[in-house]
């Protein structure tokens, strides 16, 4: 099978950093209960914020997007 | 409450057992119980108290590798430069072995420390563990692909030759297993290294440079409940713990980097246990 491009990975963890940062946002900025239902740490009348699950979607998020640095980068292209 | 004997004691303890591969988190669940001090794993001033001493230790290894992180560092900021690692830039390899290696002992660190340490608290698990901690030193030396053998020339170039990525992820992933009391996180690290192809000593190095960013981080994250009002009554002895467990974590830093030259895990492996039998069957009975 072929590898995709690095020209459609990088884009690929472009889009995948920037969902992260969101989603990092997201558990930053609002407690459990107001948590979309399907976000892990959702839970209803909690106050609580999951700051560390904010800081793991942010790690990921920063590793997708240096996995895009990376792979548009002059090395990761076919010459 | 913590007193400063017991300050001084635990904070000796921290810096050794953090750096050997014994597990400190299980010896300071089981020394306590042993020594009949009131002192539990899920007690808010000890974990303060911990903080302090994780810091300690933290720093302690920045400043033993301090050159290295220099060089690692640079060869870091040289390959998000250039967009890729260059074919002789160890340093730059080398920086994203521990970075590959460091993600996933931070994530399930993140998500994982809480809960295992409420479901693992007790010293009778601790000591189970660390019979278990033992077994596992055993095996890694056991299963290791070559003989140890003292080697030449610049370690961290034969590290970033030998591992991949995949086993820096790998040996990251292993590392979470002392989130578990009893378990150690140097031990599963270094055992790791060695299934990896690396000789102990190189083992030893990659597993101390691996280290100091997840003991930093994670002393770092919790440095506000040190400093805010969790800290309030045991701040005193934090820093007489912390002075203690510097001074013991840089004289076992440099004793396992010439011990591992020439030795084993194995009576690291042997310790633990015999250590973890006997208080198994002494918390058991």
């Amino acid at each position: 099978m072929n590898r995709p491009s690095p020209r459609v990975v990088a884009a690929l963890a472009l889009v995948v950093a920037v969902a992260l940062f969101v989603v990092a946002a997201i558990y930053w900025a609002e407690p459990a209960r107001s948590l979309p239902s399907w976000f892990p740490g959702h839970k209803s009348g909690s106050s609580h914020h999951h700051v560390k699950h904010g800081l793991a979607a942010f790690i990921v998020g920063l590793a997708a997007l240096v996995l895009a640095w990376f792979q548009s980068g002059p090395r990761a292209r076919p010459t | 409450m913590i007193s400063y004997w017991q300050a001084i004691v635990l904070g000796l303890l921290q810096g050794v057992s953090e750096l050997f591969p014994v597990s400190s988190l299980g010896h300071s669940v089981i020394l306590p119980h042993l020594l009949g001090w009131n002192i539990h794993q899920n007690d808010s001033f000890f974990l303060t108290f911990l903080v302090g001493t994780h810091f300690a230790t933290a720093l302690v290894l920045l400043g033993f590798f301090w050159r290295d992180w220099v060089r690692i560092l640079r060869g870091l900021g040289r390959s998000l430069r250039d967009r890729g690692i260059g074919a002789e830039d160890f340093d730059a390899k080398l920086a994203w072995l521990l970075v590959v290696g460091t993600i996933p002992a931070g994530l399930l660190g993140l998500l994982l420390e809480h809960p295992l340490r409420h479901a693992f608290a007790s010293a009778r698990s601790a000591s189970v563990f660390l019979f278990l901690n033992g077994l596992l030193l055993y095996g890694a030396e056991r299963l290791r692909r070559r003989a140890p053998q003292p080697e030449r020339g610049d370690p961290d170039r034969r590290i970033a030759r030998r591992m991949s990525f995949r086993e820096a992820a790998g040996v990251g992933t292993v590392q979470a297993i002392a989130l578990v009391p009893g378990f150690s996180r140097s031990g599963a690290s270094m055992g790791g290294g060695l299934l990896a192809g690396l000789s102990n000593e190189d083992a030893a190095r990659f597993a101390f440079l691996l280290a100091t960013p997840i003991i930093g981080a994670a002393a770092v994250l919790k440095l506000p409940e040190l400093l805010g009002h969790q800290g309030a009554g045991v701040r005193g002895q934090t820093l007489v713990g912390a002075i203690c467990s510097a001074v013991t974590a840089y004289l076992a830093v440099r004793f396992l980097m010439r011990f591992f030259e020439t030795n084993r895990l194995t009576p690291f492996a042997i310790y633990c246990t015999l250590a973890g039998a006997a208080c198994a069957i002494y918390f058991l009975s």
